[in-house]
Formats: structure tokens, sequence, C-alpha cells
């Protein structure tokens, strides 16, 4: 353990070489006065030592001080550093339509490319008049009671200087990503009715109500650890940067019970059935799913970096995006090579694992992001990329269809997102703000690689559990009730819609995605 | 020897290749075809307009058997492809002159074989 402690260490020190390069003004003078303060820190610290004497010191935090002028332009640059991610976040949309009707047969394409479309156009409702409420707005530990239809929001979110537009407009992306992912797993025998009635159970209750645990004001995973509120024993909250556990886990969890519920597609043979024959059915447009994929890897330089909420963190997003690439290509690396030596794809390079796996490795970077090093990313996107290829081949000899991998991509690699910041935070980095990083002594987050013991693993522990757990039971406790549902609005579309002439597409929507031409 | 020339429902195709091979019937020839019979030709809309080609997608297959794998290959066809409905197609027995294994130059029923 101390030989790759120290391996880690070195790396890490020859990972950010020091930049020789002249400085902008706005350099120039963010680093008089970080230089400036640092002076008067020392010499608080030299004060308070003689005074208080050592048994009282504490570390004091650079208490910088800004003018009006300057906190006005360093909101207005935060906020079109979040809006430009919250445009990146919205074209994720294009990539999921994508990489689903790709890797869906051809007569269930045209439902796919509606269900996406519908899902966004829904999520903008619900999230305005109750999502974003029950999410961001300060309550009790469980739930958001104020800002319903956003009335009586005030001008900013929180202390963060973004106006709560612009911080509705990147959280509703963020939601409407978990509602997409949720009919990954579910193409080709779910009815439209029940599509529609299972989009608003999620959209406009399951994600923002368990979201509010981990990223609202007051959630009892975000206060947890601290005096008076949940587990005051464990000394850590949960921590889920840009949304491994919150987007892509309950969306994962969510596709999960609803594959369950719906069971398989009529005609599907799995691998343990038939050798021979059983397996995926063959995907319709490959050259679509590669497209998709890559313009979903795009639109994650929006959803990790976006998530700090502030352009004045620099190094903070430049570390993100970065560790945002290399665990991608580390996870698509990882699931080709696992593919290429084992199981079926034995020495083939295998596309559907390729993609699904840089898919893996950006969803399990998307917690640790910010406090974990280059290395780290790359090391726990490699494990992200075994596990897709480990979770695909479970969930086909567990009978579960799921035409995309939306449960081993989204569900499985994010509660391993989220448990790998316990082994690979660094402890160089604390916490993100509007006005910079916070990486004082009391703010790092360091795992237990970096000697930093259990605490945070425990911590990423519980609370993926807790949002796991509760996000399949109620998710499957809803798609059950809808299954039993009389036809049209039971969740699984009817027999003669799912093999009959033109499949889903022509019974639930009137046309094909390639319809034969006569004129 | 003779050529069954079938034209069935596209979801029935599994179905009948499962049955033709408990008789050891592997060969098979198979091709997507459109055509129109007795049955209403489904109606596509597409914002806010109707059409119809009048055609339905099937799949051909055509079987080469001998006389006495003949009466058990159409049998097993018929009722692997039946749904009941109008439209489920049409099985059609040719009598085949002569069979060549290409790659053997093999004659008559050991050709098909």
């Amino acid at each position: 353990m101390n030989a790759i402690r120290t391996l880690l260490h070195y790396k890490e020190k020859n990972a950010y070489p020091t930049p020789r390069r002249a400085m902008s003004k706005a350099e120039k003078w963010k680093f008089g006065l970080t230089v400036f303060a640092g002076k008067f820190i020392g010499l608080g610290i030299l004060v308070m030592l003689m005074k208080i004497g050592a048994g009282l010191f504490s570390p004091a935090q650079a208490a910088d001080t800004y003018t009006a002028h300057e906190t006005s332009m360093m909101n207005s640059i935060n906020t079109a550093w979040t809006l430009v991610a919250a445009f990146l976040v919205f074209g994720m949309q294009a990539g999921f339509v994508m990489l689903e009707a790709g890797f869906a047969r051809q007569k269930e394409t045209v439902n796919v490319l509606m269900e996406c479309i519908f899902d966004t156009c829904l999520c903008g409702f619900l999230f305005w008049a109750i999502g974003y409420a029950f999410m961001f707005s300060h309550g009790n530990g469980f739930i958001g009671t104020h800002w319903f239809f956003l009335s009586g929001a005030p001008d900013t979110y929180e202390a963060t200087g973004i106006p709560i537009l612009a911080h509705w407009i990147f959280q509703f992306a963020f939601a409407d990503t978990c509602s997409t992912i949720t009919s990954g797993a579910m193409i080709g025998r779910t009815g439209f009715r029940g599509d529609i009635l299972y989009s608003l159970g999620v959209t406009g209750f399951i994600y923002p109500i368990i979201g509010h645990w981990a990223w609202g004001p007051d959630g009892f995973l975000v206060t947890m650890g601290s005096d008076k509120n949940f587990l005051p024993m464990i000394g850590q909250g949960f921590r889920d940067f840009a949304g491994s556990t919150v987007v892509h886990t309950i969306g994962g969890a969510v596709s999960l019970a609803g594959a369950i519920a719906l069971g398989p597609r009529l005609g599907r043979i799995f691998a343990r059935d038939d050798k021979a024959r059983g397996g995926m059915p063959p995907p319709h447009n490959l050259t679509i799913a590669a497209v998709g994929g890559f313009l979903l890897w795009f639109g994650w330089y929006g959803f990790n970096p976006g998530s700090t909420l502030s352009a004045m963190d620099m190094q903070g997003i430049g570390r993100v995006a970065a560790n945002t690439t290399l665990a991608a290509c580390a996870g698509g690396m990882g699931a080709m090579v696992v593919a290429f030596w084992f199981g079926n794809t034995k020495g083939k390079f295998d596309l559907g694992y390729s993609v699904n796996g840089f898919l893996a490795g950006l969803v399990a970077i998307t917690c640790p992001c910010y406090w974990v090093s280059p290395l780290g990313a790359i090391l726990l996107g490699l494990v992200a990329g075994a596990i897709v290829y480990i979770g695909v081949n479970f969930l086909e000899w567990l009978r579960i269809d799921d035409p995309v991998g939306a449960v081993s991509v989204h569900g499985l690699c994010g509660i391993w997102g989220t448990l790998s910041l316990g082994l690979f935070a660094t402890g160089q980095f604390g916490a993100t703000g509007p006005t910079g990083a916070d990486n004082s002594a009391t703010a790092v987050v360091k795992g237990l690689f970096y000697g930093g013991g259990m605490d945070v693993l425990k911590a990423q522990f519980i609370g993926s559990a807790i949002i796991t757990l509760a996000t399949f039971a109620i998710a499957f406790a809803m798609m059950t009730i809808l299954r039993k549902l009389p036809h049209p609005w039971n969740l699984r579309v009817e027999e003669k819609g799912e093999i009959g002439q033109g499949g889903i597409d022509v019974f639930e929507h009137g046309i094909e995605a390639y319809p034969p031409q006569s004129m | 020897m003779y050529k069954i020339e079938a034209i069935i429902r596209p979801h029935r195709l599994e179905a009948v290749r499962d049955a033709l091979r408990e008789h050891d019937l592997i060969g098979i020839t198979v091709s997507d075809c459109r055509g129109a019979g007795r049955q209403t030709a489904p109606t596509h809309t597409f914002r806010g307009s109707q059409y119809s080609h009048g055609l339905e997608m099937r799949v051909r297959i055509e079987v080469f058997v001998d006389s006495t794998h003949l009466a058990l290959a159409v049998d097993a066809i018929q009722q692997a492809a039946t749904t009941g409905e109008v439209g489920d197609g049409k099985i059609l027995v040719f009598k085949a002159e002569q069979a060549v294994r290409i790659r053997t130059n093999e004659r008559g029923e050991a050709a098909i074989n």
C-alpha cells in the first residue's frame, strides 16, 4: 500500500508542472492578492500563536475581500460558464437518442426517438413546476418545500452568485439526462402511454426528491456526519460532484426496475438458454450509435467541469475536464481489452463494448472528477470499463433484457464512481466556490489510497447504498403497479403492437424509421 | 425432389426454422419481399398525412426436399407460420427436375440432402 501511495504522490507532483508564461492582468491581480493575503495569514497565525496559544489554534482560510464591481464581474463570468455548460449538457440529449436508436432494432427506432423527445418536453414542465422546488429549495432533509413554479425564488441560487434561472436550466439539463437514461433499458416493449406515466413519476418525483438528499441545500446526505444530523459519527458528508449517483445511479436503478417489471422483448433469446442463437439482437445502426456516444462524451464537458458553477475556480475546471477525458479514454480501452480477452467477443475488437466502456468511464469520473489526480482518473476509468463487461454479461445471465446497457453503464458504474472517490481522492483538493477553490486543510478530501483512511469511503458507501436501494424500491413499486393497468395504459405494449406489421413503431407512432419509398 | 416456396410473416421465421430443423432440414434460402393479398394493407401516418403502399413486408423462404420429407416439411411450415389472422401467407410446392451440388458436382437427391 505504501508503495502505491508513494507512486501516486510521485505522479501527482509531476502532473502539474509550473506554467511559465506571462500572467494576464486578472491573474496578476489575483496572484498579488493571494500573496498579500498569504502574508497576512502568516502574520495572523503568528499573532494567534502568541496571544491565544497553540491549544486553540485552527487554520484560517484566506479571507479575500472583493469590491461590488469585482463580485459582479465574477458572477457574470460564472453565469456565462454555467450556461455554456448547461447547453453542452442539453446537447447530450442528441447523443442519447442516437446511441439508443443505434443500439435498438429497426422496428423500435421511432419509439426510442419519440420517448426521448417526449421526456425532454415533459421534464421542462415538471422541473419548472415542482422538480426544482423539491430538489433545490430549502425544506427538510428529505424534500424541498419552497419555490414551486419558481415563485418566491431569490435572484441568485444560494452562495453561488448564479441567477436562479441559469441554475434552473443547468439543473433541468441534468434532470432530463436522468429521465432519458431510464428509457434505455426499456426499449422496444414499453407502451407510449406507459412511458408517459412512468416519466411523470421519474422526472416529477423520484429524481428531484431523492436528488434533494444529496444535492439540496439541506439534504440529509449533504449534512451527514455533522453534529445533530444524520450519522454524526461518520464525520464526512456524502459527496457527488456532478452526479454519478444523483443522475446516473438513479437513472440506472429506475431502468433496472423497469426492465425487470417489463420482462424481455418478445422473441429475445438469452445467451444461457441457447448458446448458438442467444444474446443481444443485432443493433440496427452502429454508425449512429458511435456518433451518439461521441456526442455524449462532448456533452460531458459541460456535465463535469460545469458543475463547479464557477469559472473562477480555473484549476478546478481544468482538472475536471482533464480527468473526465482520461477516465473516458481508460474506460473505452478497458472495456475493449476485457472484451478482447474473454467470452463471446474473444479475439474481436468490439464496438458496442468500447462505446459503452468510454461512457462507463465518464459515468464513473462524474462523482470524483474534482478530487482525483489524472492517474487516479485513468485507474478508475479502467475499472469502469471492466465493470461494463461484467455487468452486461451478468444481466444477460439474469435474463434481464437491457438493449443499450443502461443498467451496467449508468447504474453499476455510477455506484463504482461514487465509491471510487473514497479510494482515489488525493487530499489536495477541497471545495469549489464562486471566487475560487477552497483547498484549506479542513475542506480537502482524502481517500484510502492516499492515506485518508476509511471515512470518505464509508460516507460514499452509505450515500450510494441509500440512494440506490431507495430508488430501486420506489421505482420497482411504481413500475409493477403500471404493469397491472389495463391496456393501453399498461407499461408494456400489447402483443400485437410488438410483433405486428412494422412493430411498435407503426403500432404507436404510425410510421417506420425508414419507410418504403414509392414516389 | 421438390422445392417448397413459402411466403410467411417476418416474425414467424425463427419458429419456422426451428420446426424445419426438427426434421433435419437445415438448408434454407430466405429473402425479404413485399406483397399484397386478401388482407387490408397497413396505413402509415406522418405529420398529418396518411399513406399506404398497399404492400406488406413478408419473408419468402425456399427449401429443397426429397419426397420422403415433403409432407413433413409442408406441415411443419404451415403449423409454425400460422397466426390465424388474414395475411399469414402461402406455401407452394414445385417439382424440381435436377439438383447439383456445385462444390462436388453431386447430382440428384444426394445434392440436396
